[in-house]
């Protein structure tokens, strides 16, 4: 491999979200020269994520992170509800073992991301706030076309690796042909608030003690019956709350974000556990939501692809994970650009072993195992006629109006009649859910 | 407990708000005056105790005064400084505060005096607070100036002789602006960055011809744009304003604009942005362009 | 021409929240390098550039100003290195007790010709650090500047008043706030970023500067919330410009507005 000028980094790392600043970490930890340039003033300042961090892959990399790291709550109680206009049903798992170890935990990006860009800097990262990166210089090399470096503004910086970890939309990986523009079937939105609530509130309200939290999984009415779900999660001080809305369905029935945001935090299932709360922060952002198939080339000479900006994003309908997949693809990155920094060969081929380390890490069997949910997902009875079919068996059954009493087959039968799902889109979503989940 | 107020003017006589405020402490009212004699003579008649006046400064600016006010102001060792919100006037405070190593304290709405020393209200952060401050010892505070005072019984003007710190002015442009005073207007028309050219401000004319208002705006347009003088722009650092209506065209509403506006009656706003913060503190609100809306509004109005 | 820079690292209040009982709540308000002072930074670095003079940026505030995120942000912005005095005990001080740390750091530097400033600081505003900075150090001050041109001894600063502009001529050291229009500050790129990882830092101990104590106290025995005028916030349909204006000053002139 030849390459021109001397680099001014081993590595260049576009984005210190959390792959970006993972992935930064872990090469800065090997003793590499690596600079993390992020776009906003300060990292953090603009990412957004509902806020359950599955924080397994986090303790690899920092032992001590539970701890030290700015975490809110450990999620000991996950709650699914199915909401219809007028009743709600809920699944309520709470379990102690949840706890020890513990297994998932929420967070706040504006206080996550800054805490992870701190441990950058002190194991060595060179920090760049305030750059947006405008494009990647490239240089026609033996095998094609090589990526050698990023221009931001006037300036040009070189290095052997690039890393694009420019999240959802990364426009980096589309430049350099690695992605295409996403289907709208691929996207979705994702709109949330924070709603500031003393502890002791949330507490009370949510059934959890100390540093306990709770999860809600919400589909339904939440989203009036755009594909997609709710979600409600408690921080020390604070719900996050929002849903995620498929994009195509979206702009197919002409609804506005925020008009269905407004609709469910008015919910009445939803509002009671709002209530006395002010909104400290809004935001919105695009969800990868395409799975397995969203998952293209991950790599070409000179660069790598980490976290959201290369698909990898699960979303199982009750929850979605990213951030966890984030932390996994940036610890695959700096393992196979090591080895390839180690060998001298920065070309596609000599960063192979990222996609090795990724496909033998959770991340990538999680990737395969639900390989199929997005097209489950896209069943639109998912977010309408199931819960209120459920809704009117239950009501069938606890509505005690004084007529007799029907046996549940009966009344589940009743509900059954009067509403559009048909037996066969039963069983046919039935198999479809348990093949993908 | 009464309190020695010293008032600090620096060419502009505009300090009835400041004369009421310290008369309201009960204590002897003195004025330093670095400027002309006429606003020397002008204070004396403002009803207030004693009044010194650092001679005719001729080239030299205000500034150039600040070491002698701060030390003949300090030798009184008053309990209390006050100089009205204007550029020169802050100088002259903050180096009295400086010789005092007194508080200085801006934005205060009242203040009074109890057996504890000086207690202040005011607003902070560009107005998302309020505080109450107490404070022992000297106290210096900014204040908005009010109009100049009536004259009422005269008092003699005592001349300190001055040696000025070395500024000079060597030239004055005259501004292209003609000032206005916002404040005495009942109705307004704030325009913002949503304007394109500062040829469109003529559609801003129209509507403010149809709506017997003046003209204001947000602070780039005034700084930075120099479309509008100075002292059209409205927020924490430009003027506040008190109208019976304000239309916020093409504003985005941000604190530091809306703290200037918070006691206008009705507040209407115009914006493109469904998000824009000025929304959230406006009476009627239009989401739309205001190229559109601003000619049939003032169409309506005719 | 030793040129001084103040600057401060500061929140945007309107970043913050306000609890019921006026306590202001920055968690969520990232500091940053106050919004108007990249201009005085820009007027400082032209016209050492044209006279051959060094720019020295200040600051002065709690442990946050001298975090690495802090100093890398500041340095990029043209300074030829920094001072800073960063001690917790400084939360909250105010602008007489700031600007007289300020000054015990001018002499600290010594031989400075000339401090320039911001226009006012997006947190606290009142435009008062540089007047009593300057009278700390028996200097004049001058705001709302837009040109400085000219050598130490004898400066030519353009200033606003409300009239128009003033060409003044400075023989000492003298303090300039610059007006926000002043000068478009440019933009630090990753060669500037760069540049100031490298550039030197002096971080000095608030204990050992000589600084005149504060004649009384100053004590906040109350906070509160301003009670704003709930206002209507009715949505009018702009689809239609001129039904939108017809139902809006009829809005208007039914609240007696008109
Ligand atoms: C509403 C919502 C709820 C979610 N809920 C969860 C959840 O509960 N659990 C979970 O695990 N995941 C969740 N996710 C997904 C998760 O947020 C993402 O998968 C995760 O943030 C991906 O991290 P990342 O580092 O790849 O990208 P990002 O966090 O998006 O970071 C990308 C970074 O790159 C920067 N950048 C972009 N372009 C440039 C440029 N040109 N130059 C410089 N910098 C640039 C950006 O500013 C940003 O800092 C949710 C997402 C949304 C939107
Ligand atoms: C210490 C400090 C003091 C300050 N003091 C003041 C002050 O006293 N007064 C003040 O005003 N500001 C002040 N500011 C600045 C303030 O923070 C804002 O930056 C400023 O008010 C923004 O001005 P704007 O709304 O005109 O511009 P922008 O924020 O750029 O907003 C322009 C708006 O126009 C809308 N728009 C665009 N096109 C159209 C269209 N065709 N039709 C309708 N709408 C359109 C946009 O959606 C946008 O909301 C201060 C800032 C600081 C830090
Ligand atoms: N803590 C500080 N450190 C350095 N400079 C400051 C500080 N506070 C204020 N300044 C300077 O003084 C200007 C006016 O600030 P203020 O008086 O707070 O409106 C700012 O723009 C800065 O240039």
């Amino acid at each position: 491999m030849t390459e021109a000028a001397e680099p001014d980094f081993d590595v260049i790392v576009i984005g210190a979200g959390i792959a970006g600043a993972i992935t930064a970490y872990q090469l800065a930890t090997q003793g590499r020269s690596v600079v993390l340039i992020e776009r906003g003033e300060a990292p953090g300042a603009k990412n957004l994520s509902g806020g359950v961090l599955y924080c397994r892959g986090m303790q690899e990399v920092f032992p001590d992170f539970l701890t030290e790291a700015p975490v809110e709550r450990r999620i000991t109680r996950n709650y699914i509800n199915f909401l219809n206009a007028d009743s709600s049903i809920g699944i309520d798992y709470k379990d102690t073992r949840l706890s020890d170890p513990v297994n998932a935990v929420t967070v706040l990006r504006a206080k996550l991301d800054p805490w992870l860009a701190e441990k950058c800097e002190e194991a060595g990262v060179f920090l760049m706030p305030g750059v947006r990166v405008d494009k990647v210089l490239t240089e026609d090399g033996p095998t094609g076309k090589r990526v050698v470096g990023v221009k931001a503004g006037d300036d040009e910086l070189r290095a052997h690796v690039v890393v694009a970890a420019d999240g959802v939309n990364s426009f980096i990986s589309q430049e350099v042909g690695l992605r295409t523009k996403e289907p709208l079937n691929h996207l979705a939105i994702g709109v949330k608030c924070v709603v500031n609530l003393p502890r002791e509130t949330i507490e009370a309200r949510f059934s959890v003690t100390g540093d306990e939290g709770a999860a809600f999984a919400i589909v339904g009415d939440c989203t009036q019956g755009i594909g997609g779900g709710g979600f409600m999660y408690t921080n020390t001080e604070s719900i996050s709350v929002g849903v995620v809305l498929r994009l195509d369905d979206l702009t197919a029935k002409n609804k506005s974000t925020t008009d269905i945001l407004d609709y469910f935090l008015a919910h009445p299932f939803i509002a009671p556990y709002l209530e006395g709360g002010e909104v400290v922060e809004y935001g919105c952002h695009l969800v990868a939501e395409g799975g397995l198939a969203m998952l293209g080339e991950i790599s070409m000479d000179g660069l790598v692809v980490v976290g959201d900006a290369a698909g990898l994003t699960l979303n199982t309908g009750l929850t979605v994970r990213g951030m966890d997949l984030a932390v996994a693809s940036g610890v695959a990155a700096a393992k196979g650009i090591g080895a390839a920094l180690d060998s001298k060969d920065t070309s596609k081929v000599g960063l192979a072993g990222y996609r090795e380390a990724l496909f033998a890490s959770y991340a990538g069997k999680d990737m395969e195992t639900y390989a199929k949910a997005p097209a489950f997902l896209e069943t639109e009875r998912m977010y309408k006629e199931y819960g209120e079919l459920i809704g009117n068996v239950l009501y069938g059954v606890f509505n005690l109006d004084n007529s007799p009493r029907e046996h549940l087959l009966k009344v589940a039968m009743k509900a059954f009649k009067k509403s559009p799902v048909k037996i066969k889109h039963l069983i046919k979503d039935g198999l479809a859910g348990v093949r993908a989940l | 407990m009464s309190v020695n107020t010293w008032i600090i003017v620096a060419g502009d006589p505009a300090i009835g708000n400041l004369i009421d405020t310290a008369r309201s402490l009960g204590g002897s009212v003195s004025v330093a005056v670095v400027g002309p004699r006429a606003v020397a003579d002008t204070v004396a008649a403002a009803g207030v105790d004693k009044v010194v006046w650092f001679g005719e400064p001729g080239a030299v600016p205000a500034e150039a005064y600040a070491t002698v006010v701060a030390d003949a102001v300090a030798a009184a060792t008053p309990g209390l400084v006050l100089a009205a919100n204007r550029a020169s006037d802050r100088v002259l405070l903050g180096a009295t505060a400086a010789r005092l190593q007194a508080p200085v304290l801006a934005a205060v709405s009242s203040i009074t005096a109890d057996g504890a020393g000086l207690v202040a209200n005011c607003s902070v952060f560009g107005g998302i607070a309020e505080e109450t401050v107490t404070v022992t010892g000297p106290l210096a505070l900014l204040l908005e100036g009010g109009p100049v005072p009536a004259a009422s019984t005269t008092v003699p003007v005592e001349e300190l002789p001055a040696t000025p710190l070395g500024i000079t002015v060597v030239e004055t442009k005259p501004s292209s602006f003609e000032q206005v005073d916002l404040g005495a207007a009942p109705r307004v028309v704030g325009i913002g960055r949503g304007l394109k050219t500062q040829e469109d401000l003529a559609l801003i004319n129209a509507l403010a011809d149809a709506a017997k208002a003046e003209v204001a705006c947000s602070r780039p347009v005034a700084e930075g744009l120099d479309w509008l003088g100075k002292d059209r722009y409205i927020g924490v650092s430009g003027a506040h304003i008190t109208p019976d209506l304000y239309f916020a065209i093409g504003i985005s509403g941000q604190l530091q604009h809306m703290v200037g506006v918070r006691g206008a009656k009705t507040i209407v706003a115009i914006n493109t942005d469904p998000n824009a913060p000025v929304f959230k503190e406006a009476d009627y609100c239009l989401v739309g362009d205001l190229y559109a809306l601003v000619p049939a509004l003032t169409a309506a109005l005719k | 021409m030793k040129i001084v820079v103040a600057y401060k690292w500061a929140s945007n209040p309107q970043d913050a929240t306000v609890g019921a009982q006026g306590t202001v709540d920055w968690s969520r308000a990232k500091p940053g390098f106050s919004e108007y002072d990249p201009v005085a930074a820009e007027l400082a670095r032209r016209l050492a550039d044209a006279t051959g003079g060094e720019v020295i940026g200040l600051t002065v505030g709690t442990k946050r100003v001298d975090a690495t995120l802090a100093r890398k942000a500041a340095l990029s912005r043209g300074f030829d290195r920094a001072v800073i005095v960063a001690d917790d005990s400084l939360e909250g001080a105010g602008s007489t007790q700031l600007a007289a740390v300020l000054a015990a750091a001018v002499r600290h530097i010594g031989d400075v010709d000339l401090v320039i400033t911001g226009d006012s600081s997006v947190d606290v505003g009142s435009k008062m650090v540089p007047t009593v900075l300057a009278g700390q150090l028996g200097w004049p001050a001058v705001a709302e500047v837009i040109s400085i041109t000219g050598q130490a001894g004898a400066l030519r600063v353009e200033r606003a008043v409300p009239t128009g502009t003033q060409v003044l001529e400075i023989t000492g050291p003298v303090v300039l706030a610059a007006s926000t229009d002043a000068a478009v500050a440019r933009v630090p790129g990753m060669k500037d970023i760069l540049a100031a990882g490298k550039k030197p830092v002096e971080s000095l101990d608030l204990a050992a500067l000589d600084i005149p104590a504060a004649a009384g106290t100053t004590t906040v025995t109350g906070t509160s919330r301003p009670d704003l005028l709930t206002r209507k916030g009715q949505m009018i349909d702009a689809s239609d410009p001129a039904a939108a204006a017809a139902e809006l000053v009829a809005a208007l002139r039914g609240a007696g507005a008109l």
